[in-house]
């Protein structure tokens, strides 16, 4: 039985806008990223994988399941969808037995596999708390180990670390990566440092059309030798940025250090500097994409 | 699956507020209504009164309607119930002036003066206790001549020119016309209760019929907040992904919010019938000890299915808290309806079929083969609504039928705009 996941000529409309355009993709064992922007598609991508939307157009098989017999694919694919809580007055443990029994786990295997998961995503002595009492972090956690209760081949995860502190990031990524060894994980973010520390292969998504896919290191090969820095005053960024796609700044006294993207270096003191995840992804969204907004150079 | 799944829906049930808020509803309803019952006694010869029925009698029947007719025609102001609801009817010049004719044909008296006259001597009479006492108002001696028939096209017109709904329409005509009970008659009302219904049959049906009127309208409120409870803790996509069928899922939650109304229903008879047993005990009467669990389930249960049914489909399609107005609304009209078959025995179709007596077992015998055919349609007409259900959860666990979204993101639309 195959063990990927197959995306065909896949269109899905909403009414007369088009959601996702001829999207083709293959997506194997391990961690894959879906990067874009807010609204590019990605959780339409992602829910008509979990079979939570009816495609309009393409095939779909996800590890040799057609997508559309919903009931089969159920079985096989564990999802954490963006926004998503549980019974706030049921404790930890109660919400995970519910969910159990909705995946067809018999009572002994619950015993056996919800202290096993809590274990695993550090919540073993949060077992009795409400799920009202949980922090953010923790409920995400929760969320990962409802998702792979029922053992599944694909772990989609939507957005799962919008939210979350910086520490609780970085557990949350560690704790996707340890699951992708044996599995498929999709994980579906706007924030490029997730990819950056967690993906080997990565698609781009915007407006809805796939504008790359491969490997995080062909991405970055792509931005070489268009990514500069250099220190310039706080008055000359403002010209820097209606010329140049600006990809970070720092601050230092009356003077910035800002890094951009230009074709061939723009004046003497511009520096050439290795490239990164987020240039190459800022240096994609400029060439392919519909350009850069303002929120895109998180400035 | 389905065995734990029932389970762990009936433990949600019971931890819900909303579910005790019903209990409590239902334990207010059998304490006010039934808290204070005793247990009746055989009549005694020379008792002051034996209570009243419907006459069957046609004589009776026109004095009845005709009184009533008379009475209303001089207040210049009619009574009627169409459709289960109550309304004031005033009448144009011509109409009054045609049923000042009925009046005329049907009892010889000729203008509103005459009625006038005859309505205030007869309550004089009963004053004087001159007329033997009646249950209701006046009774009108009928013009010679007059045959059944001929009475009852008039009554009919005159329930026409009414609007529906009056004294004087099929059916009510006959549950107007009370007549008291003899010794003999309450003797053998009494007979059947004891012989026919043993004791508790007849406790089980007064019972039944003051908790179908709350049980007509309170568990709809369980199935619309169990309905809206996922989406409000955000847990829709989360089951909506799990491997367990859409059938299984409602069922599960519908068969555990019926079992869990069942049980406080069944606990609060528990109360009645032991009075019957300890009467029955003293009295020598065989109590029927089956009897509340024989109409718990064949005239409660399916109230308390249909309705349910409706609270979680309506829920299930619009994903609000419609199905609440919808099923107040047939409640209402519901209850409303019952008004004139309180003493048992008509049916009907309605929702909460009534009979607000521990007697008239004959009654309850002859509309038995009406009543069993209502509650086995609400009974089809809720499994129907629950196979329904699962089919529209079906679709929006495929994303499809999700009306709700569609309006929210139609209005965001237009707020964009």
């Amino acid at each position: 039985m195959s063990t990927a996941i197959k995306i065909r000529g896949l269109n899905k409309f909403y009414g007369k806008k088009q959601a996702l355009k001829d999207v083709n993709l293959t997506i194997r064992t391990g961690m894959f990223g879906l990067l874009g922007r807010n609204g590019a598609g990605k959780t339409t991508l992602m829910k008509v994988l979990a079979a939570l939307l009816p495609k309009s157009e393409g095939e779909i098989s996800v590890c040799g399941r057609n997508v559309e017999r919903a009931q089969s694919v159920r079985k096989i694919v564990g999802y954490l969808p963006q926004d998503f809580s549980m019974y706030p007055n049921m404790t930890v443990y109660e919400a995970m037995d519910y969910l159990g029994v909705l995946s067809g786990l018999n009572k002994s295997r619950r015993k056996e596999r919800i202290p096993e998961l809590l274990q695993r995503v550090n919540l073993q002595d949060d077992s009795r708390k409400k799920v009202k009492a949980l922090s953010g972090g923790m409920k995400r956690r929760l969320g990962i180990a409802q998702a792979i209760l029922h053992d599944p081949k694909v772990l989609i995860v939507d957005e799962p670390t919008a939210g979350l502190d910086p520490e609780e990031r970085v557990r949350f990524r560690n704790l996707l990566c340890e699951i992708a060894e044996e599995r498929i994980v999709i994980l579906s973010t706007h924030i490029v440092g997730d990819i950056e520390a967690a993906c080997e292969n990565i698609a781009v998504l915007d407006e809805g059309e796939m504008i790359y896919k491969g490997t995080v290191s062909d991405l970055i090969s792509m931005a070489e030798g268009k990514v500069y820095s250099a220190e310039i005053s706080k008055r000359e960024l403002e010209h820097l940025k209606k010329e140049y796609a600006v990809t970070s700044m720092l601050t230092l006294g009356n003077n910035v250090m800002a890094r951009f993207l230009a074709d061939k270096q723009p004046f003497a003191s511009a520096k050439l500097c290795e490239a990164g995840v987020e240039d190459a992804y800022m240096y994609l969204m400029q060439t392919k994409g519909g350009g850069i907004s303002c929120s895109d150079n998180y400035l | 699956m389905f065995g734990q799944l029932f389970i762990k829906e009936c433990r949600q049930t019971a931890k819900s507020l909303i579910f005790w808020l019903i209990v409590l509803g239902l334990v207010l309803d059998f304490s006010t209504q039934l808290g204070g019952m005793e247990i009746m006694s055989a009549p005694v010869e020379g008792q002051e009164e034996y209570g009243y029925h419907a006459s069957t009698d046609e004589d009776v029947i026109i004095e009845s309607a005709l009184g009533a007719l008379a009475e209303e025609y001089c207040r210049k102001n009619y009574t009627t119930y169409p459709i289960g609801f109550y309304k004031s009817v005033t009448l144009s010049k011509e109409e009054d002036r045609r049923i000042g004719e009925i009046i005329r044909e049907a009892s010889g008296l000729d203008g509103r003066e005459e009625v006038e006259q005859t309505v205030d001597d007869w309550y004089a009479e009963q004053e004087q206790g001159e007329t033997p006492m009646t249950s209701g108002g006046c009774r009108l001696e009928p013009a010679e001549g007059l045959t059944y028939e001929r009475f009852i096209e008039l009554m009919e017109e005159a329930d026409d020119i009414l609007g529906g709904g009056s004294k004087y329409g099929d059916g009510y005509r006959e549950s107007n016309a009370q007549v008291p009970m003899t010794y003999e008659e309450a003797l053998e009302e009494y007979q059947l209760l004891i012989e026919n219904d043993r004791l508790s049959g007849g406790y089980a049906r007064l019972f039944s019929d003051y908790m179908v009127i709350f049980l007509g309208i309170l568990p709809v409120f369980l199935a619309a907040t169990r309905g809206l409870r996922d989406r409000r803790a955000g847990m829709q996509e989360l089951i909506y992904t799990r491997k367990a069928s859409s059938l299984i899922i409602v069922s599960s939650r519908y068969l555990a919010m019926l079992a869990m109304l069942v049980i406080p229903v069944l606990a609060l008879s528990v109360i009645p019938l032991m009075q019957c047993v300890r009467f029955g005990n003293s009295a020598g009467v065989s109590v029927d000890m089956l009897a509340f669990v024989k109409y718990t389930f064949g005239w409660l249960v399916p109230t308390i299915m249909i309705v349910l049914a409706v609270g979680m489909f309506l829920t299930e399609l619009t994903d609000t808290a419609a199905a609440v107005l919808v099923q107040g609304a047939w409640w209402f009209i519901s209850v409303f309806s019952g008004v004139n078959t309180l003493g048992g025995g008509m049916y009907g179709w309605n929702l909460v079929p009534r009979h607000n007596t521990e007697l008239n077992w004959r009654g309850y015998h002859d509309g038995f083969s009406q009543l069993a055919a209502n509650r086995i349609f609400y009974a089809v007409l809720a499994l129907a609504l629950v196979i329904f259900t699962a089919f529209i959860y079906s679709q929006k666990r495929k994303g499809r039928f999700v009306i709700r979204g569609k309006i929210l993101a139609d209005r965001k639309n237009k707020l964009k705009a």
